[in-house]
């Protein structure tokens, strides 16, 4: 007796709904039970979380611009991973490249105090994109000239960038412009009111530029995969690049200008995000490099998947975020473990809803 | 060993893939001491079926029999303990053991339980390569045998793990005809001495020869078994396709043109950096089809990409109508009106994207034309319409991805496009790779429609029969060699067997220099001396 999986065919998105809507159910269950043995009422932190503590809040608009600072980074994250995941190309270096357009842009907010607003954004977004794509580009080339392990490259460029950057918000220098001057102790500056993204004021809530942009790139994106020459190249080479030469196309090139596309559209993340923060820190990327992968894949690279699976993930940490600031007795990290179960609950939920597990049967009719 | 006249019964075996049924109630009996040939079309089943004696898969409904007992094979060990052995279609060997160890590392359980590995082994191995009559060292390393020897390793494999049943899943696609003699003169020991073998095989003369009883399959579904000594190709074809056939192929007869395509002295390396082609000229007329011989991996590979462009040649020269086209890139190859299809062994792997649509597919070689930055897929999906309705794919539409497409539609969408950029020269390699009968012919069909056109098509191939009976000529390969071209209703299939095996060069046979064109554009004093010795 045994069991074997077979995968499903013509399933309908409905049912996938249905699969992950169950998952969802499992996890929120297990964590309910881990907050009824921490004495917390599960339903009400719960109706925390899904609510983003929006009821009951005397600052809705602040919440919700607080939401988009998290959801605008990972959405361009994801999709940037995606055009490279396309490609077959695995770059696994979100975080680093994140931190090197956040760590460059803000070197020209640091520097260029009276600016004008909207002259030092372009500037710090050219800057952050520069810098990541030409790690980007680099590991491209060391891919298509030595076929080194774009796994392993683009994962150590996320242990030099990060280490870099812990390196300067710790070391209190003259030479370290990136620090207050007026602390002793070593504490990140903030950028001046000019470096700060702009936003166009609805009724007290501040929309941030940096979203009108992402929901701009995220249809650019779909454009470009769908309807460009370029695009199609992504998708041939990613499916057979032994076809994609032997159609003549330039497979080196295609890889490098893919790979600073991706690069450099998480440098603008990592940008958009110092930015709107004003300022950078050590953990500026909240996982969003990471984050993304599981974003991107969930969406089986599908753009208008992304676009949704990013906005329902940025919910959920935001919301566990919320949710768990206001008991006492856990932390930010009962958000992280939270946020974990339920992710892997919908992981599981997609593999049920793709694959059946059949019992092999056994029949005498001989 | 004695509970019953068959080694092996299968009753109602069901197995299905998803929604697809691979096997429906298959019944099939295997008697001691006797070939069976399990003939089939391609996807009829014949793999699935045999793998689940193999225990590779597991049947979903019906019972297995062996020796009359009901058994339960749940793993590949259970099938090596019930004493079936099974040689795959591809081999599976480890390249840096020698034969002795590629055969004890499978070997568990019973038997040597030392820690350590003991001198003896290769007597133990050796005594039954003596016993059938194989030729085979025990102590030679695999990486240094050819297809042949790897084959006879894999046999002497399963019998030293103690098989009464083999099964063999096309052992013949690989060899030349005289290593297929061999092979079946061991079979015939094999069977002197007592065990029972399947053999799968779509070759039909081959059927005839070796087997006892031939079992048919059809779509999944048990036909008939019937004793060879009372059927015919003939009807054997019938009962496997499930209508009348016209086994026949077409040769048409053409005006032939100057040469369109001519290589001299080409040497291409291999991507391990040695020559895969040394040396070696032809030429090709429009209006004919030039064959392409050779065991597998002699240079033709390497020979398709370098006249495509995509490998870079070493020496020699590759002319055009005339224009040397060495060194050009593929796109400026392609301009000139060469268009290479190239079917490797898992028949996606170059020249389709297998994810993406047919249309997509279709544009794959003209996405580029047209200004802006923006694919054409209106001119595409009419192109795709166009290749579907006259070479007659079956898709539900133009938007379903390739690898959904059934092996002959696959290849019919390859060829379809390559057809539409209305080239004059054709490369094509294996076009019928794994197709079954009835596609096989559309494939010839289409091919021979080109040639009527006055293209010339490089057929490059492995059926000797399909190609003495496609091609004008056929040119061979031995280890990247040329050994000689020869007209195709001129020689035999020994005869192409001995010099794919490299006994027999015929290059310099009744004074003339073979690949080399009488009208050649190429002009070299060399040359010109030898065409004066044969006009002599």
């Amino acid at each position: 007796m045994g069991f074997h999986l077979v995968r499903k065919t013509d399933i309908k998105i409905w049912q996938i709904a249905l699969y992950y809507l169950a998952g969802i159910a499992v996890s929120l269950i297990l964590g309910a039970v881990l907050l009824t043995s921490l004495e917390i009422n599960a339903v009400d932190y719960y109706k925390d979380m899904f609510t983003a503590g929006l009821i009951g809040n005397r600052f809705p608009a602040k919440t919700i611009e607080n939401f988009f600072v998290s959801f605008v980074p990972l959405l361009i994250t994801s999709l940037a991973l995606a055009l490279s995941f396309k490609m077959r190309f695995w770059n696994i270096g979100g975080e680093g490249q994140f931190i090197i357009g956040a760590l460059t842009s803000s070197v020209i907010a640091l520097k260029c105090p009276n600016m004008n607003p909207f002259l030092i954004l372009l500037l710090m977004v050219i800057t952050g994109m520069v810098f990541s794509g030409i790690t980007g580009l680099a590991i491209a080339f060391l891919k298509t000239k030595f076929n080194t392990n774009e796994t392993l490259a683009t994962l150590m460029i996320n242990y030099i960038a990060l280490y870099v950057i812990r390196f300067i918000g710790d070391t209190k220098a003259d030479w370290n412009f990136f620090l207050r001057e007026d602390s002793v102790r070593p504490k990140f500056a903030s950028f001046e009111e000019n470096a700060r993204m702009p936003y166009i004021d609805i009724g007290g809530y501040h929309l941030q530029f940096s979203v009108i942009f992402t929901v701009l790139i995220a249809f650019g994106i779909w454009f470009y995969l769908k309807y460009t020459k370029q695009g199609y190249e992504i998708s041939v080479v990613g499916d057979s690049s032994k076809t994609a030469k032997y159609a003549g196309m330039n497979v080196n090139k295609i890889v490098l200008r893919t790979m600073f596309i991706s690069a450099a559209m998480i440098g603008l993340a990592g940008a958009f995000t110092a930015s709107s923060s004003a300022g950078v820190s050590a953990n500026i990327t909240n996982n969003v490099g990471w984050t993304g992968i599981i974003v991107a894949w969930l969406s089986k690279l599908s753009i208008p998947g992304i676009v949704v699976a990013s906005f329902l993930i940025s919910i959920l940490q935001y919301g566990c975020r919320i949710a768990s600031a206001s008991y006492p007795s856990i932390d930010s990290h009962f958000a992280d473990l939270l946020q974990g179960i339920i992710l892997f609950s919908v992981l599981a939920a997609d593999f049920l809803a793709n694959y059946k597990i059949v019992r092999r049967k056994e029949t005498d009719n001989a | 060993m004695d509970g019953s006249e068959f080694a092996i019964e299968l009753k109602n075996i069901s197995k299905s893939f998803g929604s697809v049924a691979a096997n429906k109630n298959i019944n099939l009996t295997l008697k001691k001491g006797e070939i069976l040939a399990l003939l089939g079309e391609n996807g009829s089943g014949k793999t699935t079926l045999m793998n689940m004696l193999s225990g590779i898969y597991k049947p979903d409904t019906g019972s297995v029999f062996v020796d009359g007992k009901k058994v339960v094979i749940s793993s590949p060990e259970d099938s090596v303990k019930l004493g079936i052995g099974m040689v795959h279609q591809h081999f599976k060997l480890v390249n840096v053991f020698t034969a002795a160890d590629n055969i004890l590392i499978g070997k568990t359980g019973e038997g040597d339980k030392s820690f350590f590995l003991k001198k003896d082994r290769y007597d133990k191995v050796d005594a039954i390569i003596k016993n059938f009559g194989f030729e085979l060292d025990s102590r030679k390393l695999v990486s240094n045998m050819s297809v042949s020897e790897k084959q006879t390793l894999e046999i002497v494999k399963v019998l030293y793990y103690g098989a009464k049943t083999i099964i063999l899943d096309e052992p013949t696609a690989v060899l030349t005809v005289q290593e297929t003699t061999k092979l079946f003169d061991v079979l015939r020991k094999m069977k002197e001495k007592g065990h029972s073998i399947i053999i799968i095989t779509h070759k039909l003369n081959e059927v005839m020869d070796i087997s006892d009883r031939v079992a048919i399959l059809r779509k999944g579904e048990y036909i008939d078994t019937v004793n060879t000594s009372e059927t015919s190709e003939k009807q054997l074809t019938e009962l496997m396709v499930g209508r009348k056939i016209d086994l026949a192929i077409d040769r048409p007869k053409m005006e032939k043109t100057k040469p369109v395509l001519e290589i001299r002295g080409l040497s291409v390396k291999s991507d391990e950096g040695n020559l895969a082609l040394e040396d070696v000229s032809f030429y090709l007329r429009g209006g004919e089809i030039l064959g392409v011989a050779g065991i597998a991996g002699s240079g033709q590979k390497e020979l398709c990409e370098a006249l495509a462009g995509l490998r870079k040649i070493e020496a020699g020269r590759v002319l055009h109508k005339g224009e040397d086209i060495a060194g050009a890139t593929p796109k400026q190859i392609l301009e000139k009106g060469v268009t290479m299809s190239f079917v490797p062994e898992d028949r996606l792997g170059m020249g389709l994207a297998p994810s993406l649509s047919i249309t997509d597919n279709v544009i794959l070689k003209k996405y580029k034309e047209g200004k802006g930055i923006l694919v054409d897929r209106k001119t595409g999906a009419k192109d795709a319409a166009k290749i579907i309705k006259e070479l007659e794919i079956v898709t539900p539409s133009a938007d379903t991805a390739v690898r959904k497409l059934s092996g002959g539609n696959v290849q019919k969408v390859l060829l379809g496009r390559e057809i539409a950029i209305d080239p004059n020269v054709i490369v094509t390699a294996y076009p019928v790779r794994g197709l079954d009968i009835n596609s096989s012919y559309a494939v010839y069909n289409i091919l021979n429609e080109q040639k009527k056109k006055g293209v010339g098509i490089l057929f490059v191939g492995e059926d000797l029969d399909v190609m003495l009976a496609l091609c004008d000529k056929i040119m061979v390969l031995c280890h990247g060699k040329l050994m000689g071209v020869v007209h195709a209703h001129k020689t035999t299939k020994e005869e192409l067997g001995l010099m794919m095996t490299g006994a027999l060069n015929t290059v310099h046979r009744g004074g003339k220099t073979a690949g080399v064109a009488k009208d050649s554009a190429i002009v070299e004093d060399e040359i010109i001396y030898t065409d004066t010795e044969a006009a002599k």
